[in-house]
């Protein structure tokens, strides 16, 4: 290794120590036998206590003719299991005087609770039922279906822009099983047959593709008897976890589509593909997007709409994934501006950091935002609980909740801005106009 | 037989127990709780500076960081006309100081990675705890001077507008400002920014709202985390002790009462896949009082206690109508209100709505059984514990305790009290606030597929219909007086604008107005020719975009250098915009006049009549009751992607020759904003050529 290079790092790194003090969170990591990985961290001050059980299965893991599952098994895996009634899971946790939610993205499925601490033990029985042998009948089916039916309307079908990210997905990859979006199919979630479901839990929801995490108010000795109790004879799967194995070529030349919505004014949303979870630049692109529209002096929002008040907002932000990730940039407009005004504008910003780069006193900012970012990602138990899966489970490494800041204080200006003419070009963007409806040919 | 099968049944289970291993017992029952940890509320700390500003701290250390909520206590005000001036005042205080443009607030703020806010009750911030003074500086500096730029007005503004239009398609928006318009009524919570109001809000009003109620004696300032009280003193004097007390004027409003009846509200979103519920009414709820703790142990029973409460269980879990449904009891010194409802699909509307009013009625008739009540004062306990992790709900408490003027220990005890709830008591409570008999029931969703099942629900029979903006349309009418015929109307408009005679001398009218699209200035020209000829011209830039020509009987048209004829119904339809005064037509044969109805329109009420012309071209048109003006008119045109509905308002009547012309015309319909028109000119009998109105074969 370069000895500068080496020296640069270390020096980085002692920053970043500077840095993050004061903030760093203590646990303990290990496996059972059956391969379920656990997480402790404890912290006394208020007494509870958040579990969250990460399974590593998300949207990408679908067969493309039953899109949708992950997302359902959601909402499926809250019916009851054969010990636990129908409907009565959250009952439980909520009689307990606790919270429990869950949420699905490409890559993985989260369900979480936080009880008084008095109640870990209902929390680990619960979920290791869920684990364990959770009902999956058609009955259940059914009505998770409609509730999925009336999310989907809800969130995207009724909504201005709604189906933004489902428009995104498809034309941005080809072969990638990020080609479709988690909410997914209702046609193949109605043509699945009580089998298939069978088949998907026996397949993901298995102890060897899963994160236990414990965050809170607890004793570990006394966490850790229960783990075991309640986790050790959950069966391994001892097959394969189908986990895809695309190569998605590279996008190859624009993508660009108009869609027509109930809105009023125009939107234009802009995607690009970008380095997955732990390949090069990845960090230097997640600058990259703050550079363009964090905070109000953001170079976006400056311009476009405080300067030139050509948009009621922007944004961009990147989604981070195993597989290629993509940035987002998007502007609704304001009443009566073009959408190629507004994308002109937008590229005007993207170019002017591909040609200049950003200034000294801007690196700066961003240094400060992202520490910033770093410490508040952390003020409840339950968001600790979370981050310790998700770094886990999508990044190999829980404790990059203690060092991450450092993989961001090592990107350079020239880091950002070659991220710049690498990511954010023609070639590798979709760009989607939003219209509104009567104007339609 | 059935004994049979029960011995099998038996069996299996031995068997398949056996077969398991044996340990697996444990599994079958929850396991029991440890002894329930002891839940305080946390400790701050509580001081006032002498300018009156009161000062809560809470000191937690376990993360660098440090917040700051300033909070005005303003008191109900009206703002009639000019509903939005409070909230932009509260915007404009970021937009630039004394010492600061915008830009230079934002850059300060984001450079140390901080956030900032304002609004009409106050400004906070949130940064690391080393960055306190940077921050504080920016904070007081936007809370103490604000500058109010014109310019930034003026930004303000149309970005307030945009959202506005941005809003328009918004239909759970839509739904809770009707929502708020009917259940507050006259009272000031009940306004709500129109495009309108906010155009004449001015900056003047925006200095004025702030210099009237951001006093340091009327307001609270909290700080929360990573700083000792001693300090907390310091900065706070530091910051916020120049400020000058004044002195607050506070005016009284009558609260608003519940319908007697349920009532139902609709508001139609052609298309809509789903109906957003609102069942709602004002509620006489106030701080401090035990029926705030009742009322939240019944409200979270009902319908906020997550996936468990009553209305999820029911309408999520059981009959899978929607993805979430919710209720709201709202306290509040003035007027609280209670509030039920969500996303439902159109099919199950009415269906949902039954539910919703089966859940408010059960709760008023049955006691909640002892186990229930007991789980849902756990949940509160540990909502109540998860929320005191965090030391921003310590701070909002407490203000609450300092501001409602609340018993000290009125959260301390609030656990307590929580337990102490009975069955009876909670009955009582529910008797009292939840009143499905007296119930706003507001509905936004798809006219065509869902608004015929909804009458049953209206003490009355009768669906409301309201316009997007909350304005009532066709609704329940008021009866049409004795003998009044379609024709007296119209008789009666053309004696308001000048009277037949003077109508029928009228061989020309030419129109010039003004309008403004994307920032830049249009001109229309409208000139008219008896018999029925028509030359319509809009020019952007000095350039023409377009023309439309009527001969009387062909049409043309001609738009960025491309013409082409019209014919069949676009030439039907020219026919009848093409008369100055259509009016004076409408005794003759052909005509079809039918008087529909009263209607409420903005600034008063008018006649609705439907006329079908010679070619069987329809066309709505509304008549002031109380002038007799033509205020409006609404007909379906066909701009070759399908029928739209194409409305004129006219307002600003003035005269021109003797006779009343409208000056402002807000055409809507044809562009995806409603388009305002001004009238520059009117010229009349001014000998315009037929060359004007050929058309060119």
């Amino acid at each position: 290794m370069n000895r500068f290079l080496m020296l640069s790092l270390m020096a980085c790194l002692a920053l970043a120590s500077a840095y993050a003090q004061g903030t760093e969170i203590d646990f303990e990591k290990y496996a059972l036998d059956n391969g379920l990985k656990v997480i402790l961290h404890q912290d006394t001050s208020t007494p509870i206590v958040s579990i969250a059980v990460m399974y590593h299965v998300g949207s990408k893991n679908e067969d493309p003719a039953r899109t949708g599952f992950a997302h359902f098994f959601e909402h499926l895996l809250f019916e009851g299991s054969e010990n636990i009634g129908r409907g009565e899971f959250s009952r439980y946790v909520q009689d307990a005087g606790g919270r429990l939610n869950a949420y699905t993205s490409s890559d993985n499925t989260c369900y979480y609770e936080t009880l008084p601490s008095n109640q870990l033990e209902l929390g680990l029985w619960l979920e290791s039922e869920r684990m364990l042998h959770a009902k999956v009948d058609q009955k259940g089916i059914e009505t998770q279906r409609e509730v999925v039916k009336e999310e989907m309307r809800a969130r995207y079908d009724n909504r201005p822009y709604g189906s933004f990210r489902k428009e995104i997905a498809r034309r941005l990859y080809r072969k990638y099983p990020y080609s479709w979006t988690p909410i997914g199919s209702m046609d193949h979630l109605n043509a699945a047959a009580e089998e298939d479901y069978v088949n998907f839990y026996r397949q993901f929801y298995v102890p060897n593709n899963a994160v236990l995490v414990i965050a809170g108010d607890f004793e570990p000795k006394l966490a850790k008897e229960w783990v075991s109790k309640y986790f050790k004879d959950i069966p391994k799967r001892e097959g394969p976890i189908y986990r895809p194995e695309v190569q998605e070529p590279p996008l190859g030349g624009p993508v660009r589509d108009t869609i027509f919505d109930e809105i009023q004014l125009p939107g234009v949303f802009m995607a690009f593909r970008t380095p997955a979870i732990g390949e090069k630049d990845f960090y230097a692109v997640k600058m990259l997007a703050k550079v363009l529209s964090e905070g109000e002096s953001s170079r976006l929002k400056k311009s476009l709409v405080d300067e030139q008040q050509l948009a009621v907002q922007t944004n961009n932000d990147v989604e981070e994934r195993e597989g290629p990730s993509l940035a987002l940039a998007f502007a609704i407009g304001n009443a009566g501006v073009e959408p190629h005004v507004l994308e002109k504008a937008m590229n005007a910003e993207v170019e002017k950091v591909q040609q200049e780069g950003i200034t000294e006193e801007e690196f700066r900012k961003l240094q400060n935002q992202v520490e910033s970012q770093f410490v508040n990602q952390n003020t409840t138990i339950a968001g600790i609980a979370d981050n310790l899966a998700t770094y886990e489970v999508l990044y190999g490494d829980a404790n990059l909740i203690n060092e991450e800041l450092s993989h961001y204080l090592a990107v350079t200006r020239e880091d950002i801005q070659n991220a710049a003419k690498k990511y954010f070009v023609e070639d590798n963007s979709v760009v989607l106009y939003y219209l509104p409806k009567p104007n339609q040919p | 037989m059935r004994t049979i099968k029960l011995i099998f049944a038996l069996m299996y289970t031995f068997i398949a127990s056996g077969l398991t291993a044996q340990s697996d017992d444990f599994r079958r029952a929850a396991p029991a709780p440890g002894p329930p940890p002891e839940i305080r509320f946390g400790e701050y700390e509580e001081f006032t500076l002498d300018n009156g500003l009161k000062v809560v701290v809470v000191e937690n250390h376990k993360l660098p960081r440090l917040a700051f909520n300033l909070l005005v206590d303003v008191p109900p005000i009206r703002e009639g006309a000019f509903a939005g001036a409070a909230g932009m005042a509260g915007d404009m205080l970021g937009r630039g100081t004394k010492n600061r443009s915008k830009a230079e607030i934002d850059a300060a703020v984001d450079f140390i990675g901080a956030t900032l806010s304002t609004d009409a009750e106050g400004v906070s911030g949130a940064c690391l705890s080393k960055h306190k003074d940077k921050l504080l500086e920016v904070m007081a500096d936007v809370a103490l001077n604000p500058a109010f730029p014109e310019e930034e007005f003026e930004k303000l503004k149309k970005q307030r507008l945009s959202q506005l239009s941005y809003q328009k398609d918004n239909p759970n928006i839509i739904s809770g400002n009707l929502a708020q318009m009917l259940r507050f009524g006259e009272h000031p919570y009940g306004e709500v920014p129109t495009e309108q109001s906010i155009e004449e809000v001015t900056v003047g009003r925006c200095k004025a709202y702030y210099e009237n109620y951001f006093l340091p004696n009327a307001s609270y300032l909290a700080i929360i985390g990573d700083i000792t009280p001693p300090e907390a003193r310091e900065v706070a004097e530091k910051y916020f002790g120049q400020w000058k007390k004044g002195t607050l004027a506070e005016e009284s409003f009558e609260r608003p009462d519940p319908p007697s009846e349920p009532a139902v509200a609709f508001v139609d979103k052609p298309g809509a896949v789903q109906s957003v519920i609102d069942i709602t009414y004002p509620v006489d709820l106030r701080p401090g009082t035990e029926d705030v703790i009742v009322g939240s142990v019944l409200n979270t029973l009902l319908g906020s206690g997550g996936l468990n409460s009553r209305l999820n269980l029911n309408i999520r879990e059981d009959k899978g109508y929607s993805y979430g449904v919710q209720s709201r009891l709202s306290y509040d010194e003035y007027v609280g209100y209670f509030s039920a409802g969500g996303s439902v699909r159109n099919e199950v509307t009415d269906s949902a709505i039954v539910e919703f009013l089966y859940e408010m009625n059960r709760l008023r008739e049955e006691l909640v059984p002892e186990k229930e009540l007991q789980g849902i004062k756990n949940y509160i306990t540990g909502s109540f514990a998860i929320l005191m992790e965090r030391p921003e709900t310590v701070a909002r408490l407490a203000l609450n305790t300092a501001r409602y003027r609340l018993p000290k220990d009125y959260y301390a005890n609030y656990l307590k009290n929580v337990n102490a709830v009975t069955p009876q008591r909670l009955q009582e409570a529910a008797r009292k606030y939840l009143l499905p008999g007296q119930a706003y029931i507001v509905v936004v969703g798809n006219k065509a597929e869902v608004a015929d099942k909804l009458g049953r629900f209206a003490g009355d029979g009768a669906v409301r219909f309201f316009s997007p903006s909350g304005k009532p349309v066709a609704g329940v009418e008021e009866p049409l007086p004795e003998g009044l015929t379609a024709m007296d109307v119209v008789e009666n408009y053309l004696a308001a604008i000048g009277g037949r005679e003077k109508l029928e001398a009228v061989q020309d009218v030419s129109l010039t107005m003004n309008a403004t699209i994307q920032g830049m200035p249009m001109q229309v020209t409208l000139l008219r020719k008896v018999p029925g000829k028509m030359n319509l011209k809009v020019e952007m830039n000095g350039m023409t975009v377009s023309e439309t020509r009527f001969d009387g009987e062909r049409g043309w048209a001609s738009a960025m250098g491309q013409a082409q004829k019209l014919e069949g119904e676009e030439a039907e339809s020219l026919k009848g915009q093409a008369l100055i005064f259509p009016e004076l037509e409408y005794h003759k044969k052909g005509y079809e006049l039918t008087l529909d109805g009263i209607e409420p329109l903005e600034g008063g009420r008018a006649y609705r009549i439907l006329a079908a012309g010679p070619g069987g071209v329809q066309s709505t048109s509304y008549f002031d009751v109380q002038t007799g003006l033509k205020v409006k008119t609404v007909s379906t045109q066909d701009a070759g992607q399908g029928p739209v509905e194409v409305s004129s308002e006219f307002s600003e009547y003035s005269e021109v020759e003797g006779i009343r012309f409208p000056h402002k015309v807000v055409a809507s319909g044809m562009t995806p904003f409603p388009l305002a028109m001004a009238v520059d000119s009117v010229k009349v009998n001014s000998g315009l050529a037929d060359e004007l109105f050929n058309v060119e074969e």
